[in-house]
């Protein structure tokens, strides 16, 4: 019994972890330019589908896992540089922006069908099978979600250092603090709109790539449900704190486990979907969004 | 003044015959579709054009409309007439309960509230298979008729058409009133507005309400038209493309929605022809955030420009509708 609870939050927090990641992605941007881009999650899509094509091409799982990051990146800018500021220069507001991003999430869904066809693929088995156990006591926890946490932790080491421990980090906690006052100290506030916007795939596009094992690559991944699930988890960090959303992301990543488990799969979708609701309506500014100088 | 009225109704003529003149029973199928969806942009332009609230779940209103009235119609044997008055009542209820949220929450906040409410409306009507037959879908909904005499194609569409027009009459009206000028009010600054003495609480309900009940109007009109129903066209690329119609039509244009419901039902088919058949969805998405871009006030101020340059040759009074 208690082992049965134990399995089911360490799975349950890994795949909420991705969620949590999937998060990040919104609030990075949300930091930087008070937007949310509802194409958020076909970064996820993408990442996967390039990580397949580059390990296809047999390029080994560590080359395949940057290219596909680095073209993620570059998506990024052409977010910006196609989406973002010609809306912006043209005088469109927030809805343009939303609804501009909404079908952007609608033009690579088609584009993912078109080019690779509506039926998932598998996922290589790079971060090990998900029927290969590792037991610590009596517990068995699956190699794949030991390799998804293994995965997180390095990069949110990384993104602490990035954005604590260097001055790229600096400035661009200060441009999410207070643009224009930045802007006269001398802050190369382009740059950190650019830097965010790459933030914001990279990080999805790896979710997309942890992801891809538990769902397939399909087009699920681009799809709405785990969007949603990445809106819920950064409305839990309060849009503003990235680690608040990876909390965010693990208890919901939880909650879900449970509620296959106690109550029934068909509405576990439905568990995230409500918290989402519940959160904006009581208590809008996020559950794990405490005061923190980080960010 | 008389000309104006005159060229509306030459116009009007016009494209009411136009089922005489094309009688191709698909074209005639996707333009009761265009009316169908011209409603609801109608709608979605009133509610954020008008009002300033945001809602990226329509397709949850548009599946209750349709359900609702495509149940109580099949299953229990209500006239079709009562089984869409129905549909419209169960989604302006629903409508009403999506307006608490927005008290508090603007902007962004609200779109993520709508969209969980219309992923929760499409996982029920997934997984309620009693009732609304699930992903087998739901079938043999009647279509349109009257007594014993069943409607045509041609029939549906002039009632459609006088349906549309009546709901633009009613925007119209709510538009000149007292009401339509508090929200419009509430649009440029909520809290001005409520020490003004205007209670926004209620026009917020209003507002959702009068979007969530032509959204039902719109599903339920569907249903009758399809005579089938399965979870795909309720799904949240869906309610994006309400929103999507919605502004490429023109948010602060009365027809806007209209337009935009047209356009953006035709636009795909216009793009269909040989060699593209893969294609025409994604350049679909493309030409809409291209229009975005480029015209943030949409097409139908355009259109309405256009109008008024031509038909200004000939009368000098004319004015755009």
């Amino acid at each position: 019994m208690l082992q049965d609870i134990l399995q089911n939050i360490i799975s349950g927090a890994s795949i909420g972890a991705t969620y949590g990641l999937v998060g990040l992605g919104v609030v990075f941007l949300w930091l930087t330019i008070s937007r949310i881009n509802f194409a958020n999650i076909s970064s996820a899509m993408l990442g996967a589908y390039l990580f397949i094509t580059f390990y296809g091409m047999n390029l080994g799982f560590f080359l395949s896992f940057v290219f596909s990051v680095a073209l993620i990146a570059l998506y990024g800018l052409g977010l910006r540089q196609f989406i973002y500021e010609p809306i912006r220069k043209r005088g469109g507001g927030r809805l343009e922006f939303v609804v501009a991003t909404l079908m952007l999430c609608t033009f690579w869904l088609n584009l993912i069908i078109v080019a690779y066809g509506a039926l998932p693929r598998p996922f290589p088995p790079v971060f090990g099978k998900s029927t290969d156990f590792v037991s610590i006591g009596s517990i068995k926890i699956s190699v794949l979600y030991l390799n998804i946490y293994f995965v997180i932790a390095i990069l949110m080491v990384l993104i602490y250092i990035l954005l604590n421990k260097t001055l790229i980090g600096k400035s661009f906690r200060a441009a999410a603090q207070n643009r224009e006052a930045a802007a006269l100290m001398g802050i190369n506030v382009k740059f950190t709109t650019s830097l965010s916007f790459m933030m914001a795939t990279c990080v999805v596009g790896i979710a997309g790539i942890l992801l891809a094992p538990i769902y397939f690559v399909s087009v699920e991944l681009g799809g709405g449900a785990i969007g949603v699930k990445g809106f819920a988890s950064a409305v839990l960090g309060g849009l503003t704190n990235p680690y608040g959303t990876i909390l965010g992301g693990v208890c919901l990543g939880v909650l879900e486990n449970f509620s296959t488990l106690y109550i029934s799969s068909t509405y576990k979708d439905v568990i995230s979907f409500s918290v989402l609701i519940l959160v904006l309506i009581i208590k809008p500014s996020g559950i794990f969004n405490w005061k923190s100088k980080r960010v | 003044m008389k000309k104006k009225i005159i060229f509306g109704l030459i116009g009007l003529a016009v494209i009411f015959l136009f089922p005489i003149i094309d009688n191709n029973t698909y074209h005639l199928y996707l333009l009761n579709r265009a009316l169908i969806h011209a409603i609801l942009a109608t709608g979605l332009v009133f509610l954020t054009g008008f009002a300033g609230q945001i809602s990226l779940g329509q397709a949850g209103f548009y599946a209750i409309g349709a359900y609702s009235s495509a149940y109580f119609s099949t299953r229990l044997g209500l006239p079709i007439f009562l089984g869409i008055i129905i549909g419209i009542g169960i989604s302006v209820l629903a409508g009403f309960l999506l307006s608490i949220p927005s008290f508090k929450l603007k902007a962004f906040f609200l779109s993520l509230v709508t969209i969980a409410f219309g992923q929760i409306i499409n996982m029920l009507v997934v997984n309620l298979q009693p009732i609304t037959g699930g992903p087998y879908g739901f079938f043999g909904i009647p279509f349109y008729h009257v007594g014993d005499y069943m409607l045509s194609f041609e029939n549906v569409f002039w009632l459609l058409g006088v349906i549309l027009l009546f709901t633009l009459y009613i925007m119209y009206k709510i538009k000149h009133s007292h009401y339509g000028r508090a929200m419009l009010a509430m649009n440029s600054d909520d809290v001005a507005t409520e020490t003004c003495g205007i209670s926004t609480k209620k026009l917020k309900i209003a507002a959702f309400g009068f979007s969530a009940g032509l959204a039902g109007l719109a599903g339920a009109l569907y249903a009758h038209l399809a005579g089938f129903l399965s979870p795909e066209p309720f799904t949240f690329f869906e309610s994006s493309n309400f929103v999507a119609m919605a502004v490429v039509g023109g948010l602060r244009d009365m027809l806007g929605g209209v337009v935009g419901g047209i356009g953006l039902t035709l636009l795909p088919e216009f793009l269909r022809f040989g060699g593209w058949e893969n294609y025409y969805l994604m350049v679909t998405s493309i030409i809409v955030i291209v229009i975005i871009i480029f015209m943030p006030k949409g097409l139908a101020p355009l259109l309405g420009n256009m109008f008024k340059k031509i038909f200004r040759v000939k009368s000098s009074n004319t004015k755009t509708l």
